[in-house]
């Protein structure tokens, strides 16, 4: 069905980040915002993109903010790292989503979530690290990725999972040995993202625990997040809620401060 | 969603967290509907990876429940939980819980009324007794061997005795159940229970599809277990003898157990009696009986009388049926199946040790039957999809084989549907070994193609 050598090309395929963005990124990394803005406005995609998703409601602005600079002095020098590599990601999305009911701005959408609820637990932990708060980006590559490999096998995997409960991480993973988020650790070392990156984004798996008991904590955060997201309505009805399966055992013993941050009762 | 149907159970399992908002994006009543139409015969929520709910959430599903369950007659409900989600769904309703709570898959499967091969010796307890009562009943007419505890202490103590009981049932608790007509497998014969009154409804609450098809895949002899009916009228008297009749042209057996008539006209009887249905006093003195099973075709299918052939239009579509099989092997194997040898034929199989099976039937606009015969060690590796690790364990084997026959039915059925021909298929069915599926396809002429995946042989085999 899927195989290495569908695996390989797909990666094989995507291209290296675009410079203005490498130097957008390496900027920002330095603490220089207004320079880093600079160069993100030479990257006319990037600017639609960071408009569109900072003036979410999710984002909180009273009032519509269209300038990269202005974006980025609200944002502060993580949350523009951290939306900087959400744009990255959406260069390796479809523009027609087949296996999954999405749509750009429900993609965008749920990164935006991702990425508040992300900046909003990291407070709660008291964490104040810009690779970290861009730990998120990489989750929704998963989807991407799914989406690529599984959309041509569509009839095949609902055949399948109508006699065995399976998820396409674990098809993927008995197919391969290979899972869709070691794939997106293979995107994340293309585009030399930092190694705390792909470490927290496995641990969120949710069955490759870390043995570094502060980025296993934050799989845990992460995994309960996505899950929190994918249980709304526009997520489940795009069949996002069982792409991957939710180890509920795995997030037991945080869930409590989960429920008490999201104000779930 | 869609839910995965295994043993006439329908399981739908949402993720993460339900509440008012969510209920109807995770599950709709044509969701429901469609599962129904997959032969499922219950209909459960999964919460076992739910990690919060609340009352409005439950609240959606329990609607979707209710209105199913005035619909179709079927048991409907959640599973998969831990004590504390139980306690929980308790508290919420009290005195409105008309929907059942199985506490695992396996338990609710025990309550299926679908065919079930092995008898279960049943450990329960629930601190109420009519509901200790009720499970115990139900678990009987569905063929098993359920044993009460009349305390916590007795379970707890009972349960922990190794070897004693095949599963142990707590936590778990009976709404409505369905009311259709129960059927069991036993050997070679399908045991329905039927009780109470019977009437008109009989004809609502069997399934007579079933029927057909069990007939067409070689079972002879129908016992109805009627211990519990207190009478019939017209209306049913009609309809047992119009099924009895039917069978006539596969030589089939229908057979009353434990109906008295005390409260229903001894003309009935005669009448019964006239369209071939037999009665008896005790189910033992059919079943303990072997002499008497020979006779009543419970052991072979060789005394049909009208033997079923390929015919053209099955030919015609041989390809399509071919195609799912090999795709279907290569999705699982991620390798290349090859058809190696076509031939129209009685199945032959060389060394019938060591080699399980698994099959399918289809009927509608064609019918017939599918079969795939593997050794078992190639069985285990077509299957290592679904099974995803080294296991020995043959029951798992069988039914992943079971699932693997029902893809392969699933596919041949949008095959054919594309081409405008309609078909439908019956649950799996597998064979630990192949004498007991020779017992059916014997002398029965059909097209037998040797396929491999890996230089990896195993066999197909369709025929009606």
């Amino acid at each position: 069905m899927i195989t290495n050598e569908i695996i390989n090309d797909f990666i094989e395929k995507i291209p290296p980040a675009p410079k203005a963005l490498q130097s957008t990124i390496i900027l920002l990394k330095e603490g220089k915002l207004i320079q880093a803005s600079q160069i993100a406005q030479t990257d006319l995609v990037l600017n639609a993109y960071l408009k569109k998703i900072v003036n979410k409601p999710i984002y909180g602005f009273k009032n519509e903010v269209n300038e990269v600079s202005q974006i980025f002095g609200i944002l502060g020098v993580s949350s523009a790292q951290q939306t900087v590599y959400n744009y990255m990601m959406t260069l390796l999305s479809t523009d027609k989503w087949e296996l999954f009911q999405l749509k750009e701005s429900s993609f965008y959408e749920l990164q935006a979530r991702l990425s508040r609820k992300w900046k909003q637990i990291l407070e709660h932990l008291n964490i104040n690290d810009m690779e970290i708060e861009s730990a998120i980006t990489l989750l929704p590559a998963s989807i991407i990725v799914a989406e690529a490999l599984f959309k041509s096998k569509k009839t095949d995997v609902n055949l399948l999972r109508s006699v065995n409960d399976l998820d396409l991480n674990t098809i993927l993973s008995r197919l391969c040995s290979q899972d869709l988020f070691d794939i997106c650790e293979k995107i994340a070392l293309k585009w030399e993202m930092p190694l705390s990156i792909t470490q927290i984004v496995q641990a969120s798996s949710g069955f490759k625990p870390l043995e570094n008991k502060q980025l296993n904590v934050l799989g845990k955060w992460m995994h309960l997040l996505l899950f929190y997201e994918l249980s709304q309505p526009l997520f489940i009805e795009a069949g996002l809620n069982n792409f991957i399966d939710f180890k509920i055992e795995y997030v037991g013993d945080i869930y409590d401060e989960f429920a008490s941050v999201m104000d779930i009762s | 969603m869609r839910a995965v149907v295994k043993n006439g159970v329908g399981i739908f399992s949402p993720q993460g967290f339900l509440d008012g908002n969510n209920g109807d994006a995770f599950l709709s009543l044509e969701d429901i509907h469609a599962t129904i139409k997959i032969n499922a015969d219950i209909i459960l929520v999964s919460l076992k990876k739910v990690v919060f709910f609340n009352r409005n959430g439950l609240d959606i599903f329990v609607k979707m429940f209710t209105k199913i369950r005035e619909e179709k007659k079927i048991p409907v409900g959640f599973c998969d939980y831990d004590l504390k989600k139980y306690n929980t769904i308790k508290t919420f309703y009290q005195n409105e819980l008309d929907f059942s709570l199985f506490s695992s898959q396996d338990i609710a499967g025990l309550f299926a009324t679908n065919y079930k091969n092995k008898i279960q010796s049943v450990l329960l307890y629930n601190e109420d007794k009519s509901q200790r009562s009720a499970m115990a009943i139900e678990l009987h007419d569905s063929g098993h061997n359920p044993i009460i505890a009349q305390t916590l202490a007795e379970f707890k103590k009972k349960k922990n005795i190794p070897n004693t009981y095949d599963i142990a049932v707590e936590n778990t608790y009976l709404g409505q159940m369905g009311e259709n007509v129960s059927a069991r497998v036993t050997g070679n014969s399908i045991i329905y229970t039927v009780s109470t009154f019977l009437d008109a409804d009989i004809g609502n609450m069997f399934n007579i599809t079933y029927h057909n098809n069990s007939l067409n895949i070689g079972f002879r002899l129908f016992i109805f277990d009627s211990h519990k009916v207190v009478s019939m009228n017209i209306h049913a008297l009609n309809f047992f003898s119009r099924l009895s009749s039917s069978g006539a042209e596969y030589n089939a057996t229908i057979c009353f157990v434990g109906l008295t008539f005390e409260k229903i006209p001894q003309v009935f009887k005669e009448n019964m009696e006239d369209a071939g249905i037999i009665f008896f006093e005790k189910m033992e003195d059919i079943l303990g009986n072997k002499k008497l099973l020979n006779e009543l075709g419970a052991s072979s299918v060789t005394a049909v009388k009208n033997k079923r052939v390929i015919n053209k239009i099955t030919v015609n579509e041989l390809p399509k049926f071919i195609d799912a099989t090999v795709s279907t092997i290569e999705m699982m194997t991620n390798s290349s199946a090859i058809k190696e040898a076509v031939k129209i034929q009685s199945m032959q199989v060389s060394d019938y040790e060591d080699k399980i099976a698994s099959s399918i039937g289809y009927y509608g606009d064609i019918d017939g039957m599918l079969i795939l015969v593997f050794p078992k060690g190639i069985a285990k590796k077509a299957c290592q999809l679904l099974i995803g690790e080294e296991t020995d364990d043959m029951e798992l084997i069988l039914d992943t084989l079971g699932e693997l026959v029902n893809i392969v039915g699933g596919k041949v059925k949008t095959y054919l549907n594309d081409n405008k021909i309609n078909v439908n298929i019956t649950l799996p069915r597998t064979y630990q070994d192949t004498n007991s599926l020779l017992e059916i396809v014997q002398n029965r002429k059909g097209v037998q193609v040797d396929l491999s995946f890996d230089n990896d042989k195993f066999l197909f085999f369709l025929t009606r």
